[in-house]
C-alpha cells in the first residue's frame, strides 16, 4: 500500500492542505475530506456531470481528476458560488425560472454554466446546449436551464425572494393568494447553494462503509460461502451472509413476498445479493468482498418471459409452488362482450407491440445510513426513498423491531421515478451491519449496482386488437400482455393490473378484455416506473388507433374526439371518472399546434403526431390492507405567531410536492407562503403519508394539509372572534390577517390571534387526514387497481424530423395540454410536463437495457444507457386547461405521471407521418427506421415520398 | 470500483519521464487528462501501480503554426484544439472532431495526446488527423522519432508506442492548395455520446478534377482506417454525386465494423455509406472555396 502525500489545494479562495492517497479523486477530496458535499457523485465515470467544479475557470468532472493533479490550481465549487450571503445571479435565475427539481444535478449544472458565462456573458441557446451537454438532469429541467442561463444577467444585484418570476406562466385565473401562483420552489434556495443534504451527504462521526456482494451468475444454488479471509482483513468490522439475516420473506407487495435480504439458498439474477461487509472505508470494503469465497452450482437461466413459460424452463422460485411455470401473476378480465363488439365493428385490426426495459436512472444513487441508539434498541435510518412509510413497515416486519422503535428520515432525494419506492438491500444491510458493529453504517449503490437492483419498467409484449365502426367509434378492445418481471415481484403484481386497467379511462370502450401475465425471468426485477405499467399499452393503443384511423380516412384528432372520455362516467372496468376535460385538451392541442396546416403536409422527413394519456391522482387503496388514512398532516403554529411548521411525512423527490403542500397550507391558513416551514420528513416528527408514487401527493397530501390548516384557522378564528366581538363564522383569514368577511377593515393580525391563542391554551396545533372514498372500484379480482379519487387527462402533439438516410430522429416541438384540475403552482406543473416529455422521448428513442449472454445488463452505465441531454430538448409549449376536481384540494389533480403517457404515442405517430415507418418495438432506433424505410419501398411505396 | 493504490510522480523533464516509464515498464502509465485512464481503473481495465504525470512538461502543451502547417503539443486539451482559430482555419475537420468529444467537462481535461495514445476505436481526433496526413512525434529514452499517424495505431487500445515512449506532438503539414476537409460522425444522441461511426475526408481539387483524396473511417474498425481503394477511386475524376456515392459504397465495403450495444455491424456499414458521402460533399465544397 502506498502512502499518503501532502496536497495543497486552493478551494473557493482558501488554501487547504490535505494528506491524501494519490488515488483520491478531487471529488472524494472535496466531499469526504473537506465536507464540501454540495458537489455530487452521480456516476464516478465522467458521464453525468453532477460533480462539475471549476478548475482554473474551466469546468471539469471532479470524479475524473486526481486531487494531486489539482495541486496549485484554483478550484471553485458550488459552495464558492455565492458571496457575502448573496446568491450569484445564476443561482437566482435557476430559482426563479424553476430550473431546479430534485436538485441533484443542480450544483454541477450551475458550475458548468458559470464557466460558460465567464467566457461568454450572453450565450445563445446553442452555446448553452454545448456547454451543458455533459450535465444530465433526469427531471429534465433543460428548457428551464436554457432560460435561466440565457437570462442570468437580469438577476444581477437582485435580492432573492419567493415571488413568482415576472414571466411565470399562469394558466388559470383563481381568486387565491398563494395557490395558483408560480412562487419559487420551497427547496430551491438550498439546492442552488449545495446546502440541501441528500443521504450520502450526511456525515456522522465514526461512520463505517457497507458494501454488498452480488452474484456473478444469473441462476444457481449456493453451495458454500467462506468469509473467513474477508473477516480477517484489517479494517473489516463485520461480514454477513444469508445465514446472518432473518428468514422472513419480504416485498413491497404483500401479495407476493419473494425476496430475502441476502440469498440463503439460491441466486436468481446477476447481482442477487449474497453477502455484505462493513469496513473502515470503501476500498477496504471492496477488498473484503473480493476475499469472500462463494461456490455456486450453476443452473440453467432464462432471460425472456416466453421461454420462461415454456415447458421444461428453469424454475426460478421452486420453493413457492404457486409460481409454477414461472407465472408470477395472471389477470383475466372481461367487461361487456368483446366477441359481440368485434362482430359489430367495420374494421378490426390486431397488432403486436413490444416495449423496452427502461431504467429510471435517477441522478442520485440509492443510499442508506443506519445508526442504533438508546439501549441499542432504536434504529434511525436515513434513506433516499420515495416511500418512507413502506420502508418503515418493511424494516419493522423483516427485522422484527416495532415501528415505534424505528425512525426513518428521508433527506433530500435526487429523483426516484419509481426506482426508490421500496426498501432496498442497502436499507436492511445498513441496519443489520450497524447493529453488529455498534457504529453508523453508510451504504450507497454505484451506478452499475443501481442498474442491477433495477426496478425499472417492465418490458411488455402486447397483442392489441381494436374494433371500430366506420365513423371511428370503438366497439371493442382486446389486450393481451406478457410482462417480463425479472427475478422478483417488486410492484409487479400491480403493474400487471395497471397495464390493463388504465386503457378504458381515456376512451369509451364498451367491450373490453384484458389478459395480463407477469412472468419471472433471471433478470433484475422490474417495478414501478413513472406511469406505472401504462406507457407501453398506451403507446400500443395510440399507435393502433392512428393506424386504423388512417385506414378509415379519419383524422387522428377526430377519432380521439369521437371516443373521448367525458366527466362523471363509470368506465367498463368500474372506475369512476369525475372531472374530465379531455376534450378540451384535444381541442386546444389541435389548435395551438397548427395541426390542420401540418398533418400530412410537411415535407418528407418531417412529421406531426398526436398522443393522449391520463393517470390516477393517487391509488384508491394502499399497497397493503390498512384502514389508516393515506395522508396525514399536522400544523403547529409558532408561539409568537410569525410562522407555522407543517408536518407530513410526504416525499419531496424533485416533483415539487413540498412546495405544493406549503402553498396549500399558506392559502388555507391565510398567511404568506414564506411563513410556512416544512418540517423534515422524519417518522418521529411527522405523521404518516404513503409516499410519492401513483402521483398521489397533491391530491391526498394536499387534502390532509388543507384540513389541518382549516383546523388551525378555526382555532384562531375563535380567538379573534372573541377579540372582535363577532361570530367566528363571519371571519376569514388572508395574507396574515383575520377579518370580518363583510367588513375587511375590521380584524386583527393573524400573529396576534396566534399569540393570544397560545397564551390562553398552549400549543396551537391542527391535524388533518385524508382517506380516498370507500369502496372504489368493481367487485372483481384486481378491481382496486386503477381506482382513484380523480383522473388526469392530457393530449400531446409532437413534431419530428427524421433523417431518412441515417434514421436519426430529432424531436423538434411538443405542444401539450393537460387537465390537472386546479393548478397549484404553474411553474412546477410545467416543469413536470416538460420533464415527462423529455424523459418520454428518451424512452421512445434512446433507452433500453441490453441483456448480455450471462444475463447481466451490458450497458449498466450512463455512456451506453443514453438518457436525454439538454441537446435533445425540443421547443415545448405546455399549458393546463380550465378544470376543477371536487375531490381535490382547491380543485387539484395530478400531473407528474400522467404527463408521461401521451408522449410515446405522439412521437410514434409523428415518425410515421414523417417517413411512413411504423415501428412497433421500442425503442424506435435509427436502425429500425432504416429497416422500415427499406421494407416500405420493397412493399411498393414510393421512395422519398408519402404514399 | 475504488481505484487501486498507485504512486503519482511528476517528472520535470521529458528525459526523466521517459527514463521512469522505461524503468517501470508495464507497472507504469502516463497520465495526462485522465479521462480515459481513471474510468479504466474503475473498470479494472488498467492496473498500473505508478502514474507518471506529464503536466509539468510545458513543452508538450500548446498549438503553434509550423510554416503553413500546425504543431499541436500532445498535452493540449481537446477544448483548446476545438476553440483554436488557428486549427479551425488550417484544418477544420480536426477542430470539429475535437469539438465532438464528450462534454465541455471532458474536453477541458482530455488531451489530444491522450485521445491518440489510449487508442479507443471510436476516438474522434485520429481519423480527422490522418485525413490531413498528420504525423506523430514520439520521444523515448533513445531519442525522438516521427511516424505517420496511421502507422501509430495498431489496433484497439494498441499503438506503436514503445515502452518508455511518450507522445510529444501531433504535426499537420501545410494542406494542399484547393483542398477541403470534413469530419462527419453519427452518435445515438446529440449531447455527449460516443461515435457509432465516423468519416473524415480531405479532397484536393485541380482544374475541376480531384487531384487527391484521403478518406478515414472511425469507430468501424479496431483502429482508424485509411480507406485506400475508396480514396483512389476519386483521383482524376470530376466531383459528382454519382462519384461520391460510388466511393461511399467502397468505404462501406472496406469498413470492418462490429456489432455492439451502440449499433450492429450492418447499421454501421450503412452509416459509413451516408457519412462518407456527406464528408466528401462537404470536403469538396470547401475545396472549391479554397482561399490561400
Amino acid at each position: 500500500m502506498s502512502g499518503e502525500v501532502l496536497v495543497r489545494l486552493n478551494i473557493n479562495g482558501e488554501d487547504r492542505s490535505l494528506a491524501l492517497a494519490p488515488n483520491t479523486t478531487l471529488l472524494a477530496a472535496l466531499r469526504q475530506h473537506l465536507g464540501l458535499t454540495g458537489t455530487k457523485k452521480g456516476c464516478g465515470t465522467g458521464d453525468c456531470g453532477a460533480c462539475t467544479v471549476q478548475v482554473d475557470g474551466q469546468p471539469v468532472n471532479s470524479c475524473l481528476m486526481l486531487a494531486v493533479a489539482a495541486q496549485g490550481k484554483r478550484i471553485t465549487t458550488i459552495e464558492g458560488l455565492s458571496h457575502d450571503g448573496e446568491l450569484h445571479p445564476l443561482q437566482q435565475s435557476f430559482v426563479k425560472h424553476g430550473a431546479v427539481q430534485c436538485g441533484y444535478c443542480t450544483s454541477g449544472a450551475l458550475m458548468a454554466s458559470k464557466a460558460l458565462i465567464e467566457r461568454n456573458a450572453t450565450p445563445s441557446h446553442d452555446e448553452i446546449k454545448e456547454a451543458l451537454a455533459g450535465n444530465l438532469c433526469r427531471c429534465a429541467t433543460y428548457p428551464r436551464m436554457l432560460k435561466a442561463v440565457a437570462g442570468w444577467k437580469e438577476f444581477e444585484g437582485q435580492p432573492l425572494d419567493a415571488k413568482p418570476h415576472a414571466h411565470a406562466e399562469r394558466d388559470q385565473q383563481r381568486d387565491h393568494d398563494v395557490v395558483g401562483h408560480g412562487v419559487t420552489r420551497y427547496d430551491s434556495p438550498d439546492k442552488v447553494t449545495g446546502r440541501a443534504k441528500y443521504t450520502a451527504d450526511i456525515q456522522l462521526p465514526d461512520t463505517v462503509v457497507g458494501k454488498i456482494l452480488g452474484s456473478p451468475i444469473a441462476h444457481g444454488l449456493l453451495k458454500r460461502i467462506d468469509v473467513s479471509k474477508a473477516r480477517a482483513l484489517p479494517g473489516v468490522l463485520a461480514v454477513i451472509t444469508g445465514a446472518d439475516v432473518p428468514d422472513e420473506w419480504y416485498g413491497v407487495s404483500p401479495a407476493r413476498e419473494d425476496e430475502q435480504i441476502l440469498a440463503k439458498e439460491r441466486v436468481r439474477y446477476v447481482g442477487d445479493e449474497v453477502a455484505a461487509v462493513a469496513a473502515v472505508d470503501e476500498a477496504t470494503a471492496e477488498r473484503a468482498l473480493a476475499l469472500i469465497e462463494v461456490e455456486y452450482e450453476e443452473l440453467p437461466a432464462v432471460f425472456d418471459p416466453v421461454s420462461a413459460m415454456a415447458p421444461g424452463a428453469p424454475v426460478i422460485h421452486p420453493e413457492k409452488p404457486r409460481y409454477a411455470g414461472n407465472i408470477n401473476t395472471r389477470v383475466d378480465w372481461h367487461f361487456g362482450d368483446v366477441e359481440r363488439g368485434f362482430a359489430e365493428a367495420d374494421l378490426v385490426r390486431e397488432e403486436r407491440f413490444v416495449g423496452n426495459r427502461t431504467y429510471q436512472s435517477p441522478m442520485e444513487p440509492h443510499a442508506a445510513l443506519a445508526r442504533w441508539e438508546h439501549h441499542g434498541d432504536r434504529l434511525t435510518l436515513w434513506s433516499s426513498t420515495q416511500t418512507p412509510h413502506y420502508l418503515h413497515r418493511s424494516l419493522s416486519r423483516v427485522l422484527g423491531v416495532p415501528m415505534g422503535n424505528i425512525r426513518v428520515i428521508r433527506p433530500a432525494v435526487g429523483g426516484g421515478f419509481g426506482a426508490k419506492a421500496e426498501a432496498t438491500p442497502l436499507d436492511f444491510c445498513a441496519a443489520i451491519l450497524s447493529k453488529m458493529t455498534g457504529r453508523p453504517v453508510a451504504m450507497e449503490y454505484t451506478r452499475e449496482e443501481m442498474y442491477r437492483h433495477f426496478r425499472g419498467r417492465h418490458k411488455q409484449y402486447i397483442d392489441l386488437k381494436i374494433g371500430l365502426k366506420k365513423d371511428g367509434t370503438i366497439t371493442a378492445a382486446e389486450h393481451k400482455v406478457v410482462l417480463d418481471g425479472g427475478a422478483y415481484t417488486s410492484y409487479g403484481v400491480i403493474t400487471a393490473y395497471y397495464a390493463g386497467s388504465m386503457l378504458p379511462t381515456l376512451y369509451k370502450i364498451p367491450n373490453y378484455k384484458y389478459e395480463g401475465t407477469r412472468v419471472y425471468t433471471n433478470l433484475p426485477a422490474s417495478g414501478a416506473f413513472r406511469g406505472h405499467g401504462v406507457p407501453q399499452p398506451r403507446f400500443a393503443f395510440e399507435s393502433l388507433l392512428d393506424m386504423m384511423a388512417g385506414e378509415l380516412g379519419i383524422d387522428p384528432f377526430e377519432i380521439r374526439l369521437r371516443n373521448a372520455m367525458e366527466p362523471n362516467t363509470r368506465t367498463g372496468n368500474a372506475l369512476d371518472v369525475s372531472s374530465c376535460e379531455f376534450i378540451a385538451t384535444l381541442e386546444r392541442a389541435r389548435a395551438t399546434s397548427g395541426w390542420a396546416e401540418k398533418k400530412g403536409k410537411l415535407p418528407w422527413g418531417k412529421g406531426i403526431g398526436v398522443g393522449c394519456g391520463g393517470f390516477v391522482s393517487g391509488a384508491g387503496y394502499p399497497i397493503y390492507r390498512s384502514d389508516f388514512p393515506h395522508s396525514n398532516a399536522m400544523i403547529r403554529v409558532h408561539e409568537d405567531g410569525t410562522g407555522v411548521t407543517l408536518h407530513i411525512a410526504a416525499s419531496e423527490i424533485g416533483q415539487g410536492s413540498d412546495t405544493v403542500l406549503v402553498q396549500i397550507a399558506a392559502e388555507e391558513l391565510g398567511v404568506p407562503y414564506e411563513w410556512v416551514w416544512m418540517a423534515d420528513c422524519d417518522t418521529t416528527i411527522s405523521p404518516l403519508d404513503l409516499g410519492s408514487y401513483s402521483s398521489r401527493v397533491t391530491l391526498m397530501g394536499g387534502n390532509a394539509v388543507k384540513m389541518a390548516a382549516q383546523n388551525v384557522t378555526a382555532q384562531l378564528r375563535e380567538v379573534a372572534a372573541r377579540e372582535l366581538g363577532c361570530d367566528p363564522a363571519a371571519l376569514t383569514a388572508r395574507d396574515g390577517r383575520i377579518f370580518v368577511k363583510e367588513h375587511p377593515s375590521v380584524g386583527i393580525d393573524w400573529a396576534d390571534a396566534a399569540r393570544l391563542a397560545f397564551s390562553r391554551k398552549g400549543p396551537v396545533v391542527g391535524t388533518g387526514s385524508y382517506s380516498p372514498p370507500k369502496k372504489l372500484g368493481g367487485e372483481f379480482r384486481g378491481g382496486t387497481v386503477g381506482t382513484s379519487p380523480a383522473y388526469s387527462f392530457s393530449t400531446a402533439v409532437a413534431e419530428v424530423t427524421v433523417d431518412v438516410e441515417t434514421g436519426y430522429v430529432t424531436v423538434d416541438r411538443f405542444t401539450d395540454y393537460s387537465d390537472a384540475g386546479t393548478v397549484i403552482n404553474p411553474v412546477t406543473l410545467h416543469g413536470q410536463v416538460e420533464g415527462a416529455i423529455i424523459m418520454g422521448l428518451g424512452e421512445m428513442l434512446l433507452e433500453d437495457t441490453v441483456v448480455g449472454a450471462n444475463g447481466a445488463f451490458v450497458n449498466a452505465n450512463l455512456h451506453d444507457y443514453l438518457v436525454p441531454t439538454i441537446c435533445e430538448t425540443p421547443e415545448i409549449h405546455t399549458a393546463a386547461v380550465e378544470s376543477f376536481e371536487p375531490r381535490g384540494p382547491f380543485g387539484a389533480k395530478e400531473i407528474g405521471e400522467g404527463s408521461m403517457l401521451p408522449v410515446f404515442g405522439a412521437i410514434a405517430n409523428a415518425i410515421h407521418d414523417a417517413c411512413g415507418v411504423r415501428v412497433t418495438e421500442l425503442p424506435i432506433t435509427p436502425e429500425k427506421i432504416l429497416r422500415g424505410l427499406k421494407e416500405r419501398v420493397a412493399a411498393g411505396a414510393p421512395a422519398g415520398a408519402r404514399a | 470500483m475504488v481505484m487501486p493504490d498507485f504512486t503519482y510522480v511528476r517528472p520535470d523533464t521529458l528525459t526523466d519521464a521517459c527514463a521512469l516509464a522505461a524503468r517501470l515498464g508495464r507497472d507504469g502509465a502516463f497520465i495526462a487528462g485522465g479521462t480515459e485512464l481513471i474510468p479504466d481503473f474503475h473498470r479494472a481495465r488498467e492496473s498500473a501501480r505508478h502514474l507518471i504525470a506529464l503536466d509539468h512538461l510545458a513543452e508538450l502543451r500548446g498549438i503553434a503554426a509550423d510554416g503553413d502547417g500546425l504543431c499541436i503539443g500532445a498535452l493540449t486539451t481537446v477544448a483548446e484544439v476545438a476553440a483554436s482559430p488557428l486549427v479551425r482555419a488550417r484544418f477544420v475537420a480536426l477542430a470539429d472532431a475535437a469539438r465532438a468529444i464528450g462534454s465541455a467537462q471532458i474536453r477541458s481535461l482530455a488531451t489530444i495526446g491522450g485521445n491518440f495514445c489510449r487508442a479507443v476505436s471510436c476516438a474522434d481526433t485520429p481519423p480527422a488527423a490522418i485525413a490531413g496526413e498528420a504525423r506523430v512525434r514520439l520521444a523515448g529514452v533513445s531519442g525522438t522519432r516521427e511516424l505517420a499517424a496511421e502507422a501509430f495505431f495498431l489496433g484497439a487500445r494498441r499503438t506503436a508506442l514503445a515502452p518508455g515512449e511518450v507522445m510529444v506532438a501531433i504535426t499537420l503539414p501545410a494542406q494542399p492548395a484547393s483542398s477541403g476537409t470534413s469530419y462527419q460522425r453519427f452518435s445515438r444522441r446529440k449531447g455527449a455520446a460516443l461515435a457509432v461511426a465516423a468519416v473524415a475526408a480531405r479532397v484536393t481539387l485541380a482544374g475541376g478534377r480531384i487531384a487527391g483524396a484521403r478518406i478515414v473511417l472511425g469507430a468501424v474498425s479496431p483502429a482508424p482506417l485509411l480507406v485506400t481503394l475508396a480514396s483512389a477511386m476519386l483521383v482524376n475524376e470530376r466531383p459528382s454525386a454519382t462519384l461520391f456515392a460510388g466511393a461511399a459504397e467502397q468505404c462501406a465495403d472496406e469498413a470492418l465494423p462490429i456489432t455492439d450495444v451502440r449499433g450492429s455491424a450492418d447499421f454501421r456499414r450503412e452509416l459509413v455509406r451516408v457519412l462518407a458521402r456527406r464528408a466528401l460533399d462537404e470536403a469538396a465544397a470547401r475545396a472549391a472555396e479554397w482561399r490561400s
